[in-house]
């Protein structure tokens, strides 16, 4: 049947009418939060001013100024950096080790992923308690490898107050890394392998020109997952130090929940997080840039 | 198995049985705390019983029961100002923890037979009860009947709208004696330029509790005078405390006992600051409203404190209440400086109630001995006002719920109750001959917390004293950090300097006025 053409705007309208509804809401959903909190971002809405005024830039401007915004952002970076390296290194090597037939291999990969499973609220307080000065097993263990008691403060000492957030952090997180480039691993064709060993590789080369290149993609997925979610580190640290001692530890998300909801600095901290959106986007699209380079020089 | 390993043990199991539990499976239903019958509460050696004249369970009786309200009292005339209400139910913000017990059992049900009003417990940990507030306010508001805060942000919350003046309520329905019967120092927390914005609740200051038996030792007194050259005494400054806390710590290191500790983790430290500091000489501000904190009298405080944990238990930098109590009740510490429940539960009072199981059993009944702060004025810190929302939808029957909760009959019975962490504040409080009795230093005890309300110091109430609470309490856990304590209280200066200007230095200027008149020597002595 041929339509006529205004048969066709017809069926178009009524297309268009079915999906307005739902298109309405998620729009409603999606953006109105967004434009929302750009117009909060303008205004001076603290605890005192409920009803903001337009201040044009003066927030963006004051965030840019705030040293405290940078402090948290280096700390943030830090904790990034550190933690997705080691556990992208702890990951691939769990993952290589246990890729092949291994006895025992169903009860073990379900261990090693459950710090996964776990809520980040948890693990803090719980590696709170075992990194806990007096009654801290951790401290204990080390007592009866050095013979004598062993005391140190892990979590007021700035000596060691940063390697305790790392080790929390990665012993949460390799599980994911490892469980994803498990998976990347399995679903390469055994043949390859075979085929280069066979032509004489060594297993460095099967790992540098074979493995790593079949398994980038999936890699750099989870290297971009794993920053991404990283950049937003907040439960560990808050359960752990809560920023401290001072400001020694505060990631940005910990500075702009105090910020936002504890000192109610609503229009300064929306400023903040827009800015904080564009370095995000910045930064991960050069990273994504780099993780695809890398993929085509691998290949 | 020695004490240590034992808590080591502990804490490995209690992590181990945290990550069980978090990966187990969420029960059906959340479980739900049952409402225990008040004679639960205690046991049958509990020190309630102790009361003269009185058998166990009619003392405990006693003090679960609201007491038969004067006629013509606030606690009456409350009563039948609530009746026309009845049937609401009133939303009452709380610090979640122990403190809830007290309206949950007590005050709560008491209430709600007494006038039909039933009393809506919300929980939240004491920072939230401030941000709850005024989220809620800012959303539009009314989730909230009565608001339990701090009074040091009564200057925020006032001025912010979230709560309602009860001058007007005050007229029509309290017995003005009940108001010359709060402490002078305590009644001054309830206003704000010159209006009333809430009822004072709780007598929080500190008390240094010192082990009597260590101070009266022969041997210690003999040492202690070869090398200082003076008698061993409680100290009364901050100068001799640090002597008598190396002295004993010293001497008890090599066995874990030390001379003294005062929690040092982050939170609540600035209130020690607050007391030292103004002990020294200190001030806040200068005259243009410029921050102070980090003037020499401020370093030499933070400077001082950090020396200070030296002499304390290793780790001090990370310890709170619980870590304070549990080395206290231990019998592991020389002197301690704290809130006045741990004085209550020194000497046993209440341990065996059902909500205080968790609070180590004491070793040191009858041997402690109680002082104001060395420096001779105790922090009067936090301390809680109960508040009527602005925004509540039954503002008359939450007035009169905290009318009779203050009140001179049911609050006294309240300080009384041994796991409802209010602490005396009215002059019957002080004088009440039943609560002398509770233990037999008791009396002494009402009398140094009377002296630490009229020789006290205030927190910080203006505008912003949260926020200047919190950058002043970074500063000084980054010197116990290893930080400068010069440059860690310039950069909070920096951040207070900040926070006046961002509020308005004039505003603010008015408002310290305001706040150093209405206190007086109890905002700077």
């Amino acid at each position: 049947m041929i339509l006529q053409p205004r048969a066709r705007s017809n069926q178009h309208s009524g297309k268009y009418a079915l999906i307005a509804p739902a298109t309405l809401l998620i729009l409603f959903i999606a953006l109105f939060p967004l434009l929302y909190s750009i117009i909060v971002s303008f205004q001076n809405i603290d605890a005192r001013t409920p009803v903001g005024t337009f201040v044009g830039f003066k927030n963006y401007h004051d965030v840019l100024r705030d040293a405290r915004f940078w402090n948290a952002l280096g700390n943030t970076a830090l904790i990034m950096v550190v933690c997705v390296l080691a556990e992208l290194v702890l990951g691939f090597t769990l993952a290589q080790t246990l890729v092949g037939h291994l006895p025992g291999k169903r009860f073990i990969v379900p261990i090693l992923i459950l710090p996964v499973v776990i809520a980040p609220l948890i693990v803090g307080y719980t590696w709170r308690m075992l990194w806990d000065t007096q009654y801290g097993p951790i401290n204990q263990v080390l007592g009866w490898i050095a013979g004598r008691p062993v005391e140190i403060v892990w979590l007021a000492n700035p000596a060691t107050v940063w390697p305790a957030i790392f080790i929390t952090e990665i012993w949460q997180w390799t599980p994911f890394m490892f469980l994803v480039l498990l998976a990347g691993l399995s679903s390469i064709n055994p043949e390859y392998r075979e085929a280069a060993e066979m032509d004489g590789a060594s297993g460095w080369q099967v790992l540098r020109f074979v493995t790593l290149p079949l398994v980038w993609p999936v890699m750099a997925v989870a290297i971009l997952f794993r920053a991404l979610d990283a950049f937003k580190v907040f439960d560990i640290v808050f359960a752990l130090t809560n920023g401290g001692p001072g400001t020694m530890t505060e990631t940005v998300s910990l500075y702009a929940y105090t910020l936002g909801f504890r000192n109610f600095r609503i229009s300064y901290t929306a400023a903040l997080t827009f800015v904080l959106l564009i370095i995000v986007s910045v930064a991960i699209t050069v990273l994504w840039r780099r993780l695809s380079a890398n993929e085509e020089k691998l290949a | 198995m020695n004490a240590k390993k034992r808590n080591s043990a502990i804490a490995m199991a209690g992590a181990l049985a945290l990550l069980l539990s978090a990966c187990a499976a969420p029960p059906a239903q959340a479980p739900s705390a049952p409402a225990a019958p008040a004679a639960e509460a205690t046991t049958s050696t509990d020190p309630v019983g102790q009361i003269e004249g009185q058998a166990k369970e009619s003392a405990v009786e006693a003090i679960m029961t609201a007491m038969p309200a004067t006629e013509g009292g606030s606690a009456a005339r409350a009563i039948e100002l609530a009746k026309k209400h009845a049937g609401t139910t009133l939303n009452v913000t709380y610090e979640s923890g122990l403190q809830p017990q007290d309206p949950l059992l007590f005050s709560g049900p008491e209430f709600e037979r007494l006038t039909g009003v039933k009393i809506n417990i919300i929980e939240t940990p004491f920072p939230d009860l401030y941000s709850k507030a005024v989220a809620d306010h800012q959303a539009g508001g009314g989730a909230y009947d009565v608001i339990s805060y701090s009074p040091a942000w009564i200057g925020d919350l006032a001025d912010g709208g979230v709560l309602e003046t009860l001058d007007a309520f005050i007229d029509a329905n309290m017995d003005k004696a009940d108001l010359d019967d709060l402490h002078p120092t305590y009644r001054k927390f309830q206003n704000w330029k010159g209006k009333t914005y809430g009822l004072f609740d709780d007598g929080d200051v500190f008390v240094m509790y010192f082990r009597r038996d260590m101070f009266e030792d022969a041997t210690n007194k003999e040492e202690f005078k070869a090398k200082f050259n003076r008698d061993l005494a409680p100290p009364k400054t901050w100068a001799e405390w640090d002597e008598v806390c190396s002295f004993f710590s010293e001497k008890g290191k090599a066995d874990g006992n030390y001379g003294c500790a005062i929690q040092r983790t982050a939170g609540n430290t600035y209130m020690w600051f607050y007391d030292q500091f103004r002990s020294n000489g200190g001030r806040f501000f200068d005259a243009d409203m410029k921050a102070a904190i980090n003037s020499d009298i401020g370093v030499k405080t933070l400077t001082d404190m950090t020396n200070a944990n030296k002499n304390m238990p290793t780790g001090v930098e990370k310890w709170g209440f619980v870590e304070v109590l549990q080395a206290w009740m231990d019998g592991k510490l020389g002197m301690i400086i704290t809130w006045p429940p741990i004085g209550r539960w020194s000497e046993g009072y209440g341990l065996d109630a059902k909500q205080l199981e968790w609070v180590p059993k004491t070793q040191i009944t009858g041997k402690v001995g109680y002082s104001v702060s060395p420096g001779g004025h105790s922090e009067l810190a936090g301390g809680f006002n109960l508040g009527v929302s602005a925004d509540s939808k039954n503002k008359e029957a939450a007035y009169a719920f905290i009318q009779w909760m203050t009140s001179p009959e049911i609050s006294g019975q309240r300080v009384k109750i041994p796991f409802a962490l209010r602490d005396p504040y009215r002059m019957s409080h002080f004088n009440d001959p039943e609560y002398a009795k509770l233990w037999p230093n008791a009396a002494e005890y009402l009398k140094v917390l009377q002296e630490g309300a009229e020789t006290g110091v205030a927190d910080l109430g203006i505008p912003g004293a949260r926020e200047y609470e919190e950058a002043l309490d970074r500063a000084i856990t980054a010197a116990y950090a290893g930080t400068d304590p010069k440059a860690a209280l310039d950069a909070a200066a920096q951040e207070w300097n900040a926070i006046t200007e961002r509020i308005g230095v004039d505003a603010q200027k008015a408002s310290y006025a305001d706040w150093q008149n209405t206190f007086g020597v109890n905002a700077y002595p």
